[in-house]
C-alpha cells in the first residue's frame, strides 16, 4: 500500500524535506554574513515590487532590525539620521483642535500626498490619510533601533489612534476607515502600548479576552474565533500575553502544555505553520520565538532547524527565501536571522522575542523608560 | 471587458496616459512627496506614478464621481494591497449608488488573481454585508479552494459567511468531500469542529459518532496529525476516561506494532489522567506513560527526543513516589 509506505518513512521522520536537506546543506552550512547585510541595504534602496507601496515602513524595519541582528548598523550609519527624518515625516501629526486624533499614528508611506515637511503637513487634511497600526509599531520599533529617543512621537495621540482600532471584540483592525481585524494587529497594538509604556491605547481586558476565544482545539491560537490554528497568530497572541504580564492568569497550565506540544510538534525540519504543510523559514521565529516565550525552546531539535533555514539562503544576491531555492524576500529574510538568532547562531545578536527587535535595541527602551518614570516624578 | 460592470477600463489594452484622455484635462495631478531622502523607494512604472498622481489629486478633492470610480479600478489593479484604494473606492460605490452585484463580480475576478491578499476578501466581505445576500459565496469560495485548500482567507470568509447568514445545512457534507479528498487537510478538521460546535454542539452521542468518524480515518493513516488533534478537540473538557473507547482504539493499534508518535502521545496522555485521577495502578501507569516517553525519544520521534525526555521526567517527578530520594 502507497499510503503505508508514505506513513512509515514520515513516522521515522524521513520526510521529504529532511532528505533534501542533506544535499543542499553540503554547500549552504554557514552563515552568508556579509552578503546578508548587502542584501538588506539594498532593500532600504530601491524595491521592484509595487505591490509594498503602502508598506514601506515595515520593509524599512525588516532591513534595519536585519542589518541590527547581523551587527552592521554602522554599515548605515550616514544614513541613520535620514532614515530617522523619514520615519517621522510619516507620523500623523495632530492638529490644533485635536480633532484628528483618533487618525493618529504611522503611516507606510506618503502615498495619499501629505508633505514630507512635518510643519506643512500639520497643516494639510486629507481624506484617508490616517495611520495603520502595522507601520506604527514597525515604526516605532526602527526609531528604536536606529537609537531614536522616540521624543518627537506624539505618544498621547498614538494611543488614541490605537484605541480608535480596538473593536467591540477586542480584536483590532489595521486603519480608522475600515480593514480586516485580526490577531496581528491585537499584537501591533500590544506592541505600541508596550514600547509607550502606556496601556491607555486599549481596553486590556477585552483583548485578553479576544486572544482566549482564539485559542483553537488543537491547542494553539488563529487568527480570530473558530479559526484554525496558526503559526503566525499563535506568535502574535504569545507575545501579546507576554508584553501585557497576563500569560499565566489567561491560560490554564493544561492550556500552556498543550500549546507547548503543538508547537513542538510545527518541527519537521525546520517549522511548518499549521500541521500537514511543509516546513516554511519564517515560522522558525514564529514559532521559535512563541516556545521562546513559553520557555521551552531548547527542548527543538536546534541542528534541523539550523539546517533548514541556513538552506534556505541565496547563494549570490543574499537574503532568505520561504523554502530552499525560491527568490528571497524581506520578510523572510529577516525571519530566517531572527529564527537564527533565537537559537543562539554565532555573529548574530540576540533577540528580545516578544517585540522581535535586537536585545540591545530593547535594553535602549527599557533605558528609555526609566527616563521617562524619572521625568515623570520630577 | 467583463459585462455588468459599469465601470470598466481599458487596462486591459494598451495604456493611455492621462494627457491623452479629454475628460481628465481638468485635474492637476499631484506628485507624491517622499522628501529628499526616500528609504525602500518602490521602482514605480510611468504608469504607475501617473495614476497614483491622479489618484491623490481625486482624493485631495474628495470626488465621488464616475471617473474618480474608474481610476480607483486602474489604481487597484496596480496595487490591489493598497487598501486606501479599496476605501475610497467603497465610498464612491456607495455615493453613486452603484450597482453591487457587478461589483461582487468584479472583486471576485480580483480575488481570483490575488487569492492571498488581504484586502481584496475585505472589499468582498463589505460587499456582501451590502448586499445582505451570500447566496455566491460558498460557490465562490469553493472555487478559490480548488486550488489551495488550506488557503486561510478563503476560510476566514467562507466561516464568516455561515456564521453571518447561518448557512450551517450542508457545511459538513462539503467538509467530508474535501476530507475524502485529502485527509491530512487540516483547514477541513478544523472547519468540522467549528459546525459541529455551533450546531448541534458536542453532546455525548455527538462525541461518540465523532470518534468512531476520526478513528477511521486514522486507521487509514495513523500518522495523520489532523486526525489525532481533531479527535483530542472533540473530547475538549471531557475526561478520556468517560470514554474507555478511545483507549481500546489505541490499544488495537499499538498492539498492531503501530508506533504513530500521535498514538503513543495519546496513549501517554490517559495514562497521565488516570493519574491525575488518581486511578488505581499508579505505580504502573506511571511507568506505561514513561516507557512511552522514552520509546519516542528513542526511536518514533527522535527529532523531538529533548521533548519526550522532558515529558518523562515531568511525569515522574509529579507522580513518582519518592522512595528513590534519600532512602
Amino acid at each position: 500500500m502507497a499510503l503505508r509506505s508514505q506513513e512509515r518513512s514520515e513516522q521515522y521522520g524521513l520526510s521529504k524535506q529532511k532528505a533534501a536537506l542533506s544535499t543542499h546543506s553540503k554547500h549552504r552550512d554557514e552563515l552568508f554574513h556579509k552578503k546578508h547585510a548587502v542584501f538588506f541595504k539594498r532593500v532600504l534602496q530601491v524595491l521592484p515590487s509595487q505591490q509594498l507601496d503602502t508598506h514601506r515602513v515595515s520593509l524599512a524595519y525588516f532591513a534595519i532590525s536585519g542589518l541590527d541582528l547581523l551587527d552592521s548598523l554602522n554599515d548605515i550609519e550616514s544614513d541613520r539620521e535620514r532614515i530617522i527624518e523619514w520615519i517621522y515625516s510619516l507620523q500623523v501629526q495632530p492638529n490644533e483642535s485635536g480633532s484628528n486624533l483618533n487618525q493618529c499614528g504611522f503611516r507606510g508611506c506618503p502615498m495619499l500626498g501629505h508633505a514630507y515637511d512635518t510643519e506643512q503637513a500639520k497643516f494639510q487634511s486629507i481624506p484617508y490619510d490616517s495611520s495603520n497600526i502595522a507601520m506604527t509599531y514597525t515604526a516605532l520599533a526602527t526609531l528604536l533601533i536606529l537609537g531614536d529617543d522616540l521624543s518627537r512621537v506624539h505618544k498621547k495621540a498614538v494611543l488614541q489612534g490605537v484605541k480608535s482600532l480596538q473593536q467591540p471584540n477586542g480584536s483590532f483592525v489595521s486603519v480608522l476607515e475600515g480593514s480586516e481585524y485580526d490577531m496581528r494587529f491585537v499584537y501591533c497594538a500590544s506592541c505600541i502600548c508596550y514600547m509607550l509604556n502606556d496601556w491607555s491605547g486599549m481596553d486590556v481586558d477585552k483583548a485578553v479576552s479576544y486572544i482566549v476565544q482564539s485559542l483553537s482545539y488543537e491547542g494553539a491560537f488563529g487568527q480570530r474565533p473558530y479559526n484554525e490554528a496558526h503559526g503566525g497568530s499563535t506568535f502574535c497572541a504569545v507575545g501579546s500575553l507576554i508584553l501585557m504580564d497576563r500569560l499565566h492568569v489567561a491560560l490554564s497550565e493544561s492550556q500552556l502544555s498543550a500549546l507547548r506540544r503543538w508547537l513542538l510538534h510545527r518541527q519537521d525540519a525546520g517549522f511548518t505553520g499549521r500541521p500537514n504543510k511543509t516546513a516554511d523559514t519564517c515560522y522558525s521565529f514564529w514559532v521559535g520565538a512563541a516556545l521562546e516565550m513559553l520557555g521551552v525552546l531548547d527542548l527543538t531539535h536546534v541542528t534541523f532547524n539550523r539546517s533548514f533555514v541556513l538552506s534556505a539562503q541565496e547563494p549570490i544576491v543574499g537574503g532568505f527565501s520561504k523554502y530552499p531555492d525560491h527568490p528571497p524576500d524581506p520578510l523572510h529574510s529577516y525571519l530566517g536571522l531572527a529564527g537564527l538568532s533565537l537559537i543562539g547562531e554565532p555573529n548574530i545578536n540576540p533577540i528580545y522575542p516578544a517585540l522581535n527587535i535586537s536585545q540591545r535595541a530593547y535594553d535602549h527602551l527599557m533605558n528609555l523608560h526609566r527616563q521617562w518614570e524619572d521625568e515623570r516624578s520630577h | 471587458m467583463s459585462e455588468g460592470s459599469s465601470d470598466d477600463t481599458n487596462t486591459q489594452d494598451a495604456w493611455v496616459s492621462f494627457k491623452d484622455r479629454p475628460e481628465w484635462s481638468d485635474v492637476k495631478p499631484i506628485p507624491q512627496d517622499d522628501g529628499p531622502h526616500p528609504v525602500v523607494q518602490i521602482a514605480y512604472t510611468d504608469q504607475f506614478k501617473e495614476v497614483f498622481d491622479y489618484f491623490r489629486a481625486m482624493v485631495a478633492a474628495d470626488e465621488k464621481s464616475e471617473r474618480s470610480l474608474k481610476l480607483t479600478r486602474e489604481a487597484a489593479e496596480l496595487n490591489p494591497a493598497n487598501y486606501s484604494v479599496w476605501n475610497y473606492r467603497r465610498n464612491i460605490l456607495s455615493e453613486l449608488n452603484k450597482d453591487l452585484r457587478a461589483e461582487l463580480k468584479y472583486i471576485s475576478q480580483v480575488i481570483e488573481d490575488n487569492p492571498k491578499n488581504y484586502q481584496v476578501w475585505h472589499h468582498r466581505r463589505v460587499i456582501v454585508e451590502w448586499l445582505e445576500d451570500p447566496k455566491e459565496e460558498l460557490h465562490f469560495t469553493e472555487k478559490i479552494l480548488q486550488d489551495d485548500a488550506k488557503n486561510y482567507h478563503a476560510w476566514q470568509h467562507r466561516q464568516w459567511c455561515i456564521q453571518q447568514f447561518s448557512l450551517w445545512d450542508k457545511e459538513l457534507a462539503y467538509v467530508e468531500k474535501l476530507l475524502k479528498e485529502d485527509f491530512r487537510n487540516n483547514s477541513a478538521w478544523n472547519q468540522r469542529h467549528f459546525i459541529i460546535n455551533n450546531t448541534t454542539g458536542f453532546t455525548s452521542e455527538v462525541v461518540e459518532k465523532e470518534l468512531k468518524f476520526t478513528q477511521d480515518y486514522i486507521r487509514k493513516a495513523p500518522n495523520n496529525e489532523s486526525a489525532w488533534n481533531y479527535m483530542k478537540g472533540v473530547l475538549s473538557d471531557r475526561k478520556l476516561s468517560e470514554f474507555p473507547s478511545v483507549m481500546d482504539f489505541c490499544l488495537e493499534l499499538y498492539r498492531k506494532e503501530i508506533r504513530s508518535p500521535f498514538l503513543m502521545a495519546c496513549m501517554i496522555d490517559s495514562y497521565e489522567e488516570m493519574l491525575e485521577q488518581g486511578k488505581p495502578k499508579k505505580e504502573e501507569n506511571l511507568q506505561r506513560a514513561t516507557q512511552l516517553c522514552n520509546e519516542l525519544a528513542e526511536e518514533y520521534d527522535t527529532l523531538r527526543r529533548e521533548y519526550w525526555q522532558y515529558m518523562s521526567r515531568s511525569l515522574a517527578s509529579k507522580y513518582g513516589t519518592d522512595v528513590s530520594g534519600d532512602s
